[in-house]
């Protein structure tokens, strides 16, 4: 196409951001927040990691919730389901309970445990989470332990003296793993290989999705697409996969030989640069209709940063693979994000947010209601010679001829964190018109991770390019 | 302290107040605190933990080589997947959902939550000691097979331990359900009387046949129910977790038990291996860039200025305004600089 020709930026508009407020929880309660969930009626309820649950519906005046305490006595609730207005099921440590008030006083007063068979070292690192299936079972997401504690004499269920090895480890059963609840009440282990996989996310299409965070067997944050059977790189799990042999250490069996490591792993859909993008990702949602922007989308919270990242995600050669940009950075968004729910309207975005024990204190409640449209890209896909990007609107004013598409590769490993490496520029042409941008990009390899810098740009009435930079994982390239 | 709420005014109904930022919190003797957390185990035997695991030491190692280093880690006493129930001073018992009995039951307070749930003002937690203390005095502790019996049989015999959930009265006083083999069985634990160093133990049973009880307790049996009046004696007293450490001058070793104690290997490690903060490991004394492209001697004065106002200056490549300061004293900082210091040759 011909370049923009235009000397200077149009004045930009300013459309308004997110709005983004806090929802205070009663005086004096530590809001740190494990898991929140609403229910079909529209009440939300809140698992705090002290062990109580309060419930509340929500009102326009955040401070206005009418806050009740609906249970407690939970061993650092992370994951929770509201099933009704008086029945939830929380992961805690040892086991997934069910808790229900029957008598309808406001106050859960039957617990009982629907499932459990995963062990528990005593490490305080063994949280859980979970996501329903749809089909009245869950994906549960089981997490591993941290070398900076120990184990307890006695552990809960099965030690094993290789998975103990480590920096994050599995001493006991199916840390590292994403198990599968039936409605039977069966327990089957359906993929191995994360390190603290904290959020698991069913997509409208029935896919699922984890990240995990980034430290020892994984370079930088990861976006898994979750596929039975699969190992996703985290070694110490192997250990309880009844096909890996008992004699062998598979920490020391992969240090030792990274080509048989990568060949047994399923890399990230998206890999994620952990300082620029995502320090810790957690929970993933798809974006619903109501919330006015990129509807069909994931987002993927930022456990360890005041940002939450967007995904566009594509299927290239049978696999999944696709791009990562800040959704939001900043603007008033605390740290610790570590759970999210839409509203049932979808208009409004729940977080709750809790570091304790890791870091700076960042704990509470938030919401975000989007604001106005905004100029930003809307999609980007791989083309057979490059990218294409669509932007939210049509392109006004600035020279897109400076955009920069650098790349470069990462090699999990033990490391706590990888970094970038094999780093190369790539020349690039564009074209295009409207709102979309055509890249082509010389020296198009598959198994790099592309990053796409955009030079300031405009639009008539959607102000400036917002977030002017994306990473694209290319684990394959199109036909 | 938790108190009383009255939430339907003429029902009698109560209701709890939350947890809080309070480290010792504590139910009421008619109103009982339920917390499942780790559990500290007071020394119970091992047969008490049949149906538990043995964790063994393993070796230390490093990731910032894939390898182990000199040293071993050791496994520490705890109780993973207990509840621990407080009924005010008068009352504190562990039941274990593993075991699905008692384990142990202690009277005049109930857990220093400090370990675990850290400083309010920072949430840290006790790096390799995190397990709750106890406040109180132990009056009895399991020991052996358990004891509750049906038509003579020890339940062992029944089949394995199999915990179902409790219920809640309008009190909040739990009844736990479990079951051995295919027989399920409730236990409900209350304070007794004003005697000191005792609880009352109900059992109920679903299957036909008398329940019984090992040991020399005052049982009595009636239709289906059996009731077991535990009275115990002091066997060791526990004062909580002791929040203050005298330092008379600063030392090393000191300030690697700081260390620990605020929890900051979750951020810096020891060995050069990377972190969420830089390593300590051979800091002192080198020169270290700063965000900004300035560099700074690691001397005693950047490393008092890093731990008392850490956002000053950055180190390159880690974010602002990433780690809290902490206001100690001055003995304090000055232990853990001479930790630091000890760190310089690994």
């Amino acid at each position: 196409m011909k370049p923009l020709l235009l000397l200077a930026l149009l004045t930009p508009l300013i459309a308004a951001d997110h709005r983004i407020e806090d929802i205070p929880l009663p005086e004096g309660v530590p809001p740190e927040v494990g898991g929140l969930d609403f229910a079909p009626d529209g009440s939300l309820f809140v698992v705090l990691r002290r062990g109580d649950v309060f419930k509340a519906t929500p009102t326009d005046d955040p401070r206005d919730f009418d806050w009740q305490l609906f249970a407690t006595g939970f061993h650092n609730g992370c994951g929770i389901d509201a099933v009704s207005p008086s029945k939830i099921r929380v992961t805690q440590m040892a086991e997934l309970t069910e808790a229900e008030d029957t008598d309808d006083d406001g106050a859960a007063d039957r617990y009982r445990r629907l499932a459990h068979g995963w062990g528990l070292s005593g490490n305080y690192h063994e949280t859980n989470t979970l996501v329903p299936d749809g089909r009245d079972g869950y994906y549960l997401s089981i997490g591993t332990a941290s070398h900076n504690g120990p184990t307890f004499e006695h552990t809960l269920g099965d030690y094993s003296k290789f998975g103990r090895r480590g920096r994050n480890f599995s001493a006991v059963k199916w840390r590292g793993w994403v198990l599968h609840y039936g409605p039977d009440g069966e327990l089957t282990p359906f993929a191995s290989g994360f390190r603290m996989h904290n959020g698991l996310h069913l997509d409208p299409e029935g896919r699922l999705w984890s990240s995990d965070n980034q430290g020892d067997w994984k370079a930088t944050t990861p976006l898994y697409h979750i596929e039975k059977g699969n190992f996703y790189g985290h070694p110490s799990s192997l250990v309880w996969d009844p096909e890996w042999p008992d004699d062998k250490d598979p920490l020391s069996t992969y240090r030792d030989d990274l080509d048989a490591y990568n060949e047994h792993r399923t890399r990230p859909a998206i890999q994620i640069p952990h300082r620029g993008v995502n320090r810790s990702g957690s929970e993933i949602l798809t974006i619903p209709d109501g919330f006015g922007r990129f509807a069909g989308q994931m987002i993927l919270l930022d456990n360890n940063g005041t940002r939450i990242t967007r995904l566009m995600v594509e299927e290239v050669g049978g696999a999944m693979q696709g791009a990562c940009l800040h959704f939001i950075d900043g603007e008033g968004l605390r740290s610790g994000n570590n759970r999210a729910r839409f509203s049932p309207d979808g208009r409004q975005l729940y977080i709750g947010q809790t570091t304790r024990g890791w870091g700076k204190l960042a704990e509470g409640l938030q919401r975000i209601t989007a604001g106005d449209p905004v100029f930003e890209v809307e999609t980007i896909s791989l083309t057979p010679k490059g990218f294409r990007l669509e932007l939210t609107a049509d392109l006004a004013a600035g020279d897109p001829s400076g955009i920069g598409v650098s790349s470069f590769t990462y090699q999990s490993r033990w490391t706590y964190g990888s970094p970038m490496e094999n780093k190369r520029d790539h020349k690039i042409t564009v074209g295009g018109s409207g709102p979309t941008l055509d890249l082509a990009v010389e020296g198009l390899e598959a198994g790099r991770v592309y990053e796409i810098r955009l030079p300031e740009l405009a639009s008539k009435d959607r102000g400036k390019l917002r977030h002017r930079t994306l990473y694209y994982t290319a684990n394959r390239l199109r036909e | 302290m938790r108190r009383l709420l009255i939430l339907l005014a003429g029902c009698g109904v109560l209701d709890a107040s939350p947890l809080t930022l309070d480290n010792l919190p504590l139910g009421e003797e008619a109103r009982p605190l339920l917390l499942r957390t780790y559990v500290p185990d007071p020394g119970l035997s091992k047969e008490v933990f049949a149906h538990h695991h043995d964790a063994d030491s393993s070796p230390k190692y490093t990731p910032k080589t894939g390898r182990d280093i000199k040293g071993r880690y050791q496994p520490i006493p705890g109780i993973p997947a207990a509840v621990a129930v407080n009924h005010g001073p008068a009352l504190s018992y562990a039941f274990d959902t593993t075991e699905c009995r008692l384990l142990y039951a202690w009277q005049g307070g109930f857990l220093d939550m400090f370990p675990y749930w850290g400083d309010p003002d920072r949430g840290n937690r006790r790096s390799f000691g995190y397990v709750p203390s106890l406040v109180g005095t132990v009056f009895h502790q399991a020991s052996g097979a358990p004891p509750l019996e049906l038509d003579g049989r020890p339940v062992a015999e029944l089949g394995d331990p199999d915990y179902l959930g409790y219920d809640l009265d309008e009190q909040g006083v739990p009844t736990f359900r479990y079951r051995f083999g295919e027989h399920r069985f409730s236990l409900r634990v209350a304070p007794l009387d004003d005697r000191p160093f005792s609880c009352r133990l109900t059992f109920r049973s679903e299957s036909p046949g008398r329940l019984g009880y090992r040991g020399q307790e005052e049982t009595v049996f009636d239709r289906g129910v059996l009731v077991v009046n535990l009275r115990g004696k002091a066997l060791s007293e526990h004062s909580g977790f002791p929040r203050k450490m005298a330092i008379d001058r600063p030392t090393a070793a000191a300030g690697e038990t700081l260390f620990a104690n605020y929890g900051c290997i979750a951020c810096h490690s020891t060995d050069g291996s990377d972190g969420h903060g830089p390593s300590l490991a051979g800091l002192f004394g080198k020169e270290r860039p700063l965000t900004g492209g300035t560099t700074v001697k690691a001397d005693d004065a950047y490393l008092r200025e890093s731990i008392k106002d850490p956002n000053a200056r950055t180190a390159e490549g880690f974010p602002p305004n990433y780690m809290p300061p902490y206001p100690l004293k001055d003995k304090e900082v000055e232990s853990l600089v001479l930790f630091i210091k000890s760190l310089r040759d690994r």
